[in-house]
């Protein structure tokens, strides 16, 4: 079985034009990459003794690590005679300030505000608001707990050991993390890639009839689209996998920095509600698994699709159809509260920070589960579906079992 | 039957061209039908007001119309002004009812407009912006026709179903060898590509015909000779054309863009003979640049994307803020004349010489070429295209309940929410429920997370229908934080119900009030159908309807359909409502009831209050005709009581008493309900 999967898996992916495609996929990805950075980051000035990437890098030695009054009371007091002066907007608009770090003092203030001053408030505040949180969470168990509300105190009490013990206690850079983990464009990739390298592999036998001798063979008909369900798996797994790692890449080359992996991926205010305690270069890692998920799920429904199509006309249109109202749906939806949504659309495993980003629960028996765990096992429920339904709409290799009992009658005769 | 013929019969039927085209057209119509609203919502509800403006000032904003909008935009004012001064004047008895029905029918004459003028007045400032290139008009239906730059997925959808399979399946069952050893070999690929240029052509007219004959019929498309610049959408636009011109070149652009993906499908089909090869590299080459690139280059790529949008060759620079250093950002750039006529050459040039390469490559001879050079330059395209392109509702359990939106939730100023008070701690402005017998307070968000993390998150207003108190909250999320094409700022408001005997919540309904939005970087405007959520102060509901009351009245948000209406309601003084009908003062301050079922109106003429309000079986009412006195009466307006003779100002209660506000000590009353 092992063999055959490996002949399926050279045989349907191991193409030069899958491989082309993956190549310029890749490419069009680290330029978008960059374009990311050059387009958001206001890092992105040069390498100017004055421009914000020098003085950000410059003052980052002074409070970078552990947060301490020292460094804050540092920090307020560059910051806070520059918000002064600039308040009333009528300070000097010269570009050329020998006293000023960039030159501007507006320039300094909005620097100093925007890379240092806000996040640092955050991170010291964040301990708190995650307490607050915590609090009322156990309020809420012992109220609902009163009332006879067992699913509700126990999504409160799952809240309360979320929360409590949350605290960023050191300073980092996050600002690469932070469009690190709000870049979909190469999801879209992979969907793309993968819908080109599925849906050959049922029609590109049925293109030349080799399907119907695959069936005289011993090896052929469920073992065979076993196989093939196996190799495509592995393919559409090995290029979720390979387009994360060329994100995560592509952001720590083109931002210069992988700083701040070891802040928790809370730091990251649009995850101040995040559905796990983890860090950031963990978070990472978790990322690009549940996005293979996904990708593997739409992938099964993909070839579950192609399985009645004779070429990949009508499959292909299916598919990519499908996919573009799943990714247009998902994305629309992102921003709602309804769980089940997010949950039975792939998508969301894709981007996958619709459920990392907030701590959304469903009720399961009586037992809250959070969105992100109910849309893991969903999607798996799903391919396996998918799966089982093409092994069994798929064709005995009858032909040959028919032969082998001619020839065993021969032989008794 | 001619060569021709048979390549007509074996596309149009054997290959389903027919059946596909007439797919495209009807899920096009219908999807058009479906998903189109009006840009200018109050346009559309005053239409006939409006019209009578527009009547008067209809073309350039000439001085003329100037002056008359301005003139009225003072009549109406004065009007509004002596509106009131006349209502007070006749409930003091200062005028006799003769005099006063005689000046408020001149009054009405004038406010009859009111509505209409207010948006014609919109558009007035508009124009004066630039009132060169400017003119009044209705343009609803210019907008939903010229003013949405997105791309057309089922046309999209459509051409790669239709051309694919034109070279694919030859090459698939290896009938282009057979075909080129035939005598009209070379011309069958030449009838080929004439039969799906003309049949995308033919599809691409179509739907700009539909797309004319829909907004026409459905709006209207008046003076389609005024400058293009007249509808938002290219305010800023530097080209001079009429609104028709627009169109139809648009429509021809489009037409084109059509053309160019058709004949680069064939031609990658030729180049690569695979189905998956060719519908990849078309769904990449239109999708990829759409969503990885911003609009300036996308409109600057030789690729069948640009005219297939269209719309933005036309526009005008978008220019905007940022938010932290105050720089202006250019979001979208003009693309000139000559940028367009070059970029139109050069496309014009690439489906050329891919025309003859087709041509070529079916010419009536063996060629001999290595699969692995036809693949090479297979790839060769993609990796040019690369280079190109790197640059809620659930079921209201509501009973019937007395809603009056002059009460407050909070003991003694109002209803009793089944034992809890709603209070707001003076610190940090949240709310909470304070149980009224333990005196216990719980935070009214259920959610543990509500407003901790941002300033952003907060609850707007009540509504109590036991065991239910909902509530309306308003979030502002924001994803990517400098202006560029993430334009990521949402504000959503929710409707969430809470369970009083059971704290369970659920979200009822939900909506984004933004009306420009971002979809994976792609931008696109939805109207301003639900801004009015932005400016609610109070809400109530029944079964089927969500009502919010904002300053400039009451929408009603179909909790099925969405779809939202306007009620005529003035919303100055106390809004009731019992489940089946609103209870209001109307402009005269005259009671009126307007049934949210059969939207009937029902004028109280013998009760004009300064203010009132009600509960289950009686309205209480301050009346203005018998000197300030508080009376009661039925829901029916009969067996009138009076309550109290001291001249009171405003009037609230809850299920036990009357609150009464003195109008001459100013002091608050409190009189039992059993009086």
């Amino acid at each position: 079985m092992t063999r055959l999967i490996k002949y399926e898996f050279y045989k349907l992916f191991c193409k030069r034009s899958i491989l082309v495609v993956l190549i310029l996929f890749s490419v069009m990805n680290l330029f978008k990459i960059n374009s990311e950075f050059h387009s958001y980051s206001y890092l992105a000035d040069g390498n100017d003794s004055r421009s914000w990437n020098s003085v950000y890098w410059q003052l980052y030695e002074d409070y970078r690590g552990e947060i301490t009054a020292e460094k804050i009371n540092h920090l307020l007091s560059i910051y806070q005679p520059l918000a002064d002066a600039t308040a009333d907007m009528t300070a000097s608009t010269a570009k050329d300030n020998p006293d000023m770090m960039t030159g501007n003092i507006y320039s300094d203030r909005n620097i100093l505000e925007k890379y240092y001053v806000e996040p640092m408030e955050y991170f010291y505040h964040y301990r708190t608001y995650a307490l607050q949180v915590a609090e009322r969470a156990k309020e809420n168990a012992a109220v609902y707990k009163e009332r006879g509300q067992t699913y509700e105190a126990r999504k409160n009490s799952v809240i309360y050991h979320l929360y409590s013990g949350r605290s960023i206690k050191a300073f980092a850079y996050e600002e690469m993390y932070n469009y690190y983990l709000n870049y979909d464009f190469s999801g879209i990739l992979v969907l793309f890639l993968c819908l080109y390298g599925v849906v050959s592999t049922f029609v590109c036998e049925k293109e030349t009839q080799m399907d119907m001798l695959l069936l005289t063979n011993p090896g052929g008909g469920k073992k065979t689209t076993f196989a093939k369900i196996t190799a495509a798996s592995l393919f559409v797994i090995s290029v979720a996998i390979w387009f994360s790692v060329v994100d995560y890449i592509g952001f720590v080359y083109f931002f210069g920095t992988a700083e701040g992996g070891n802040l928790p991926l809370y730091a990251v205010s649009n995850f101040s509600m995040a559905a796990v305690n983890c860090n950031l270069w963990q978070y990472a890692i978790l990322s690009a698994v549940i996005k293979a998920v996904g990708v593997w799920t739409m992938s099964m429904v993909f070839l579950l699709i192609s399985l009645f199509g004779r070429n990949a006309l009508v499959p292909f249109v299916a598919d990519f159809g499908a996919a573009l109202c799943f990714i247009i749906t998902g994305a629309s939806q992102s921003c709602f509260s309804n769980a089940w949504l997010k949950i039975i659309n792939p998508y969301s495993l894709l981007a996958n920070r619709i459920l990392f980003g907030k701590t959304e629960f469903i009720g399961f028996a009586g037992y809250p589960v959070q969105s992100f765990q109910a849309a893991i096992i969903f999607a798996i429920i799903v391919g396996v579906i998918s799966i089982t339904a093409m092994m069994m709409l798929s064709k005995r290799n009858s032909y040959c079992r028919e032969r082998r009992i001619k020839c065993l009658d021969l032989c008794t005769k | 039957m001619s060569g021709f013929m048979y390549e007509v019969k074996k596309i149009m039927l054997c290959q389903r061209g027919l059946f596909y085209i007439a797919l495209v057209l009807l899920f096009g119509t219908v999807w058009l039908a479906l998903s189109d609203n009006p840009v200018d919502i109050a346009m559309e509800q005053y239409k006939s007001e409006y019209e009578w403006y527009l009547e008067k000032v209809n073309g350039y904003c000439t001085e003329e119309s100037s002056l008359y909008l301005e003139q009225e935009a003072e009549r109406i004012a004065k009007a509004k002004e002596r509106q009131n001064s006349l209502l007070e004047n006749y409930y003091d008895g200062k005028i006799s009812e003769s005099e006063y029905k005689k000046e408020s029918r001149e009054i009405e004459k004038v406010l009859e407009r009111q509505n209409g003028f207010e948006v014609i007045y919109q558009q007035y400032l508009y124009i004066c912006e630039n009132a060169g290139n400017r003119c009044f008009l209705q343009t609803n239906g210019w907008m939903g026709l010229l003013g949405k730059g997105t791309l057309n997925f089922i046309l999209f959808l459509g051409i790669l179903l239709i051309v694919t399979p034109v070279f694919c399946s030859e090459y698939s069952c290896q009938m282009d060898t057979l075909i080129l050893t035939a005598r009209e070999g070379r011309k069958s690929a030449l009838y080929k590509l004439l039969i799906m240029i003309a049949a995308v052509l033919f599809l691409s007219l179509c739907i700009s015909l539909i797309e004319y004959g829909f907004y026409r019929f459905k709006y209207g498309l008046p003076d389609g000779d005024y400058p293009i610049q007249s509808i938002r959408y290219f305010a800023d636009s530097s080209k001079s054309m009429s609104l028709l011109e627009g169109y139809v070149l648009i429509g021809l652009l489009r037409m084109f863009g059509g053309v160019f993906l058709t004949i680069l499908l064939m031609f990658i089909s030729v180049l690569a003979k695979k189905y998956a090869v060719t519908l990849l590299t078309g769904a990449v080459s239109v999708i990829i640049p759409y969503i990885g690139l911003s609009k300036t280059s996308i409109y600057r790529l030789p690729l069948p994307l640009p005219f297939l949008l269209g719309t933005d060759f036309f526009a005008g620079d978008i220019v905007m803020s940022d938010a932290l250093t105050g720089d202006e950002k250019i979001i979208f750039a003009e693309v000139g004349t000559v940028t367009l006529l070059t970029l139109l050459f050069v496309s014009v040039l690439l489906c050329t010489l891919a025309v003859v390469w087709i041509l070529r490559r079916n010419s009536n001879r063996w060629l001999m070429k290595s699969g692995q050079k036809k693949r090479g330059a297979a790839f060769a395209v993609m990796f040019g295209l690369a280079l190109a392109v790197t640059g809620c509702a659930g079921r209201g359990k509501t009973g019937s309940v007395v809603y009056n939106s002059s009460a407050g939730y909070s003991v003694p100023f109002g209803y009793d929410c089944m034992g809890y008070e709603i209070i707001q701690d003076v610190g940090n402005f949240d709310y909470s429920l304070k149980n009224t017998s333990t005196g216990e307070t719980y935070p009214l968000a259920r959610s543990p997370m509500f407003g901790v993390f941002s300033d952003e998150e907060e609850i707007r207003a009540f509504y109590v229908c036991p065991p239910y108190l909902y509530y309306t909250t308003s979030v502002m999320e924001s994803y990517v934080n400098r202006v560029g094409n993430y334009n990521s700022n949402i504000t959503k408001v929710s409707v969430v119900e809470l369970n009083l005997n059971t704290f369970e919540e659920k979200t009822i309904f939900e909506q984004i009030t933004n009306s420009g939005r971002s979809l994976l970087g792609i931008d696109y405007e939805t109207g301003d159908k639900w801004k009015f959520l932005d400016f609610h102060h109070a809400f109530f509901l029944n079964d089927d309807n969500l009502f919010f009351i904002g300053d400039d009245g009451i929408t009603k948000v179909n909790r099925y359909t969405r779809k939202t209406v306007k009620l005529e309601i003035p919303t100055n003084g106390n809004i009731s409502f019992d489940g089946e009908s609103i209870f209001y003062k109307n402009e005269q301050g005259v009671l009126t009831r307007y049934d949210v079922s059969s939207n009937e109106t029902y004028t109280y003429e013998n009760i004009v209050a300064y203010d009132f309000c009600m509960d289950e079986q009686l309205i209480y009412y301050v009346s203005r005709t018998d000197g300030g006195g508080l009376y009661s009466c039925g829901k029916d307006g009969n067996n009138k009581e009076l309550i109290s003779h001291i001249p009171a100002m405003s009037v609230t209660c809850d299920t036990g008493n009357i609150y009464v506000l003195s109008k001459e000590s100013g002091e608050e009353i409190v009189l039992p309900k059993s009086h």
